[in-house]
């Protein structure tokens, strides 16, 4: 029997205009400010679930390494081709919104209320999915988060990576 | 440290960086030259040099020695194409492209390979071009091999090269140290993010810097919108500045005419200018067949430090593999160098399966197969369209042709890791997992489903989409690049080549780009 959150992937499938398999209409309706608070939304939500097991152990620490790696995304985005940035901003308008939630993730609740656990299982239901728009989610947030995270130094004692450096940039 | 942008700069060079620009602009020159990677730098230094006015257009900035961060988190977004984000169409394969002035040779690895002679026998047979019965590209080859200082590495491969020579010499298979093209190279693995030494023989600090004392103009930041044309001649070339990001901002218009117009863009940057341009395309071939060399990717845990990210990125390859006689398509194997952001985007899983694999990074040595793509009907390339920013995007159809090629390289690569002493191998795939055995991870790849997204593709050499032909009706270009259609127009870049070359395309472009202006001086000194 077709579970309740496939059945409503199928449902969006269904109605794909973008390649991420959804309407244009929250993007149209977005203002500048909207769309930042909502990309910060679900960066916020994200970061500390594929993260997990990578973050300092310390509160504080943890809170400035995650805040450091949204910044970077935000920071980053402005430099991909305008059709991926929309395809982004359109994902995080939607993962904001109460009925695109429910139908990318299953839950009514958002995103930053679900456990750890149930964000991760979101992730490995998009990377699973029939959907090619959902696994290109996937691995689109999952290269850009990671990429933020790691091309900061001073994530980098971890990795024990010593890089040279010719001209310092902080 | 002798930093000749800065030194040549203050000479007086004739530099214009266009997102400053805030009134319309015209210019009127002899050849404009659009790109300053591979083949646009070869073609301003040999412009210059035979006394044209030479105008060189770079979408990238214009940056030195001392602006080179050692930092991939500055490097990506300030030297590569889409801030090294740019896929395929499906988002199936990433494609790392500079752009920057200097194009990809700013920032590329620094392996110099001559053309294969299997490519150049294809070529022939296929599209009529004598390079090989002739001996045609030969001396160009040794031209830019003696300009550009390319010479065997000498010094011990770095560990993570190591091993790949390791597992080639315990399985007997073929390898090949590298010829690279540096003059006082310090071996310190960041080539890929500018060399801080000025000792990578690029474009940035050879030919451009000599057309730049030569007279030549550079435009740096600005994107060419569209060419002109009337009948059979381009009339004239539209621009406009881009802002901080590399977005194209229309406010200020660039007018440029010249009595010749050299495209070099990259193989999809040059197909996308065209079909903006809507140029005539009989052939039907314009932005088709663009080729990728698709790589697969390995990686393996070692016992002792690899340190993959120190000493030069790239020394040994094999072509064990390359040119197989079963006509199933090849590959070469080769290493990337690894650094974080790299790594970390590739590798595979989340989490804590992640993360402990990014804490044994210094034990981690990776492998990758570039797929010989453009020798069979099953692996034709990709198309170049246009989106609705008018920006290009490549639709890169994956055959079974093409998988099966991905399923023998992740074996091919396990198969070398092991051998060379790996104590865990993982394919990079979302499938796979750690392997510690050789025949474990042999029948473990033999079931893991060959499909888009569960496998991660990427590429570092695009080439095709204006490809050369000896006959009009299968080229873009004829054997001289010059376009076949219009008269005053000549492509000289990765986009001519008619298939994929089985090796690091950059000292083809050079010697190509070398061979087409030295034609192309003759006929406009006439």
């Amino acid at each position: 029997m077709m579970q309740r959150r496939q059945f409503i992937m199928l449902g969006l499938g269904a109605g794909v205009s973008l390649s991420l398999g959804v309407t244009l209409y929250p993007l149209l309706q977005s203002t500048d400010k909207s769309r930042a608070d909502a990309a910060t939304l679900v960066l916020d939500a994200l970061l500390p679930a594929l993260l997990h097991g990578a973050l300092p152990s310390s509160a504080t620490e943890q809170q400035a390494a995650l805040r450091r790696s949204r910044d970077a995304v935000l920071q980053f985005l402005p430099y991909l081709p305008r059709s991926q940035q929309a395809q982004l901003q359109q994902l995080f308008l939607l993962l904001q919104q109460r009925l695109g939630q429910l139908a990318l993730t299953g839950h009514w609740l958002s995103l930053n209320e679900l456990p750890i656990s149930a964000r991760l299982q979101l992730l490995s239901s998009w990377r699973d999915s029939y959907l090619a728009t959902l696994q290109q989610a996937y691995h689109g947030l999952r290269e850009l988060l990671y990429g933020a995270y790691y091309g900061q130094p001073l994530h980098w004692p971890a990795l024990k990576y010593q890089p040279l450096e010719f001209n310092p940039y902080v | 440290m002798y930093d000749p942008i800065a030194d040549g700069l203050s000479r007086g060079w004739r530099h214009i960086d266009a997102s400053t620009l805030r009134t319309d602009q015209e210019f009127d020159t002899d050849v404009v030259i659009i790109g300053t990677g591979a083949g646009g730098g070869i073609a301003a230094e040999l412009l210059t040099q035979a006394g044209f006015k030479v105008l060189m257009l770079e979408h990238g900035a214009l940056y030195s020695s001392r602006d080179f961060r050692q930092q991939e988190r500055w490097a990506y977004p300030e030297l590569y194409q889409d801030g090294a984000g740019r896929k395929t169409l499906d988002q199936a394969i990433s494609i790392l492209q500079g752009r920057t002035v200097g194009g990809s040779t700013t920032v590329n690895w620094t392996t110099s390979i001559r053309t294969p002679k299997p490519a150049l026998e294809y070529w022939q047979q296929e599209f009529g071009l004598d390079f090989a019965q002739t001996n045609a590209l030969e001396p160009f080859l040794d031209l830019a091999t003696g300009r550009l200082n390319i010479s065997e590495w000498l010094l011990t491969p770095n560990h993570n090269n190591g091993m790949l020579q390791r597992g080639c010499h315990a399985l007997g298979w073929q390898y090949t140290v590298i010829h690279r093209n540096v003059k006082g190279c310090a071996n310190t693995g960041y080539c890929g993010m500018g060399c801080p030494l000025n000792a990578k023989q690029s474009m940035l600090v050879t030919t451009i810097p000599a057309a730049l004392d030569g007279g030549a103009t550079l435009i740096s930041r600005v994107s060419a919108r569209e060419l002109v044309w009337r009948g059979n001649a381009v009339q004239e070339l539209w621009a406009v500045p881009v802002d901080a990001q590399f977005q194209t901002d229309p406010r200020v218009k660039i007018r440029i005419r010249a009595r010749h117009y050299v495209l070099a863009g990259g193989a999809i940057n040059s197909p996308a200018l065209l079909l903006r341009s809507k140029v005539p395309d009989p052939s039907g071939r314009l932005g088709k067949h663009t080729y990728l060399h698709p790589s697969v990717i390995s990686g393996a845990l070692f016992p002792q430090a690899i340190h993959g990210h120190q000493g030069a990125p790239q020394s040994i390859y094999s072509d064990q593999f390359v040119w197989p006689a079963d006509g199933r398509i090849g590959y070469k194997l080769e290493v990337p160098p690894l650094h974080p952001v790299l790594m970390a985007s590739k590798l595979t899983g989340v989490a804590e399966a992640h993360a402990d694999l990014m804490r044994q990074f210094n034990q981690l040595q990776v492998v990758i197969a570039l797929l010989r793509d453009g020798y069979h009907p099953e692996a034709q390339g990709g198309t170049v369209q246009l989106d609705s920013y008018g920006e290009p995007q490549l639709d890169y159809p994956l055959t079974d042709y093409l998988w099966d090629g991905v399923q023998r390289a992740y074996l091919s690569m396990a198969e070398l890791q092991f051998a060379a002493g790996a104590s865990a191998v993982l394919p990079i795939h979302n499938d796979a997992r750690m392997y510690q055995r050789w025949p474990q991870a042999k029948a473990a790849i033999a079931q893991l489903p060959m499909q888009r997204y569960r496998a991660t593709l990427a590429s570092a050499h695009v080439m095709g989409g204006c490809n050369m032909s000896a006959d009009a009706a299968t080229g873009v270009v004829d054997p001289q690049g010059q376009h076949q259609q219009l008269r005053n127009l000549t492509i000289c870049d990765g986009s001519i080549l008619p298939s994929s070359l089985g090796a690091n395309p950059q000292l083809t472009i050079y010697a190509l780009s070398w061979r087409i202006c030295t034609d192309l001086i003759k006929k406009l000194s006439v």
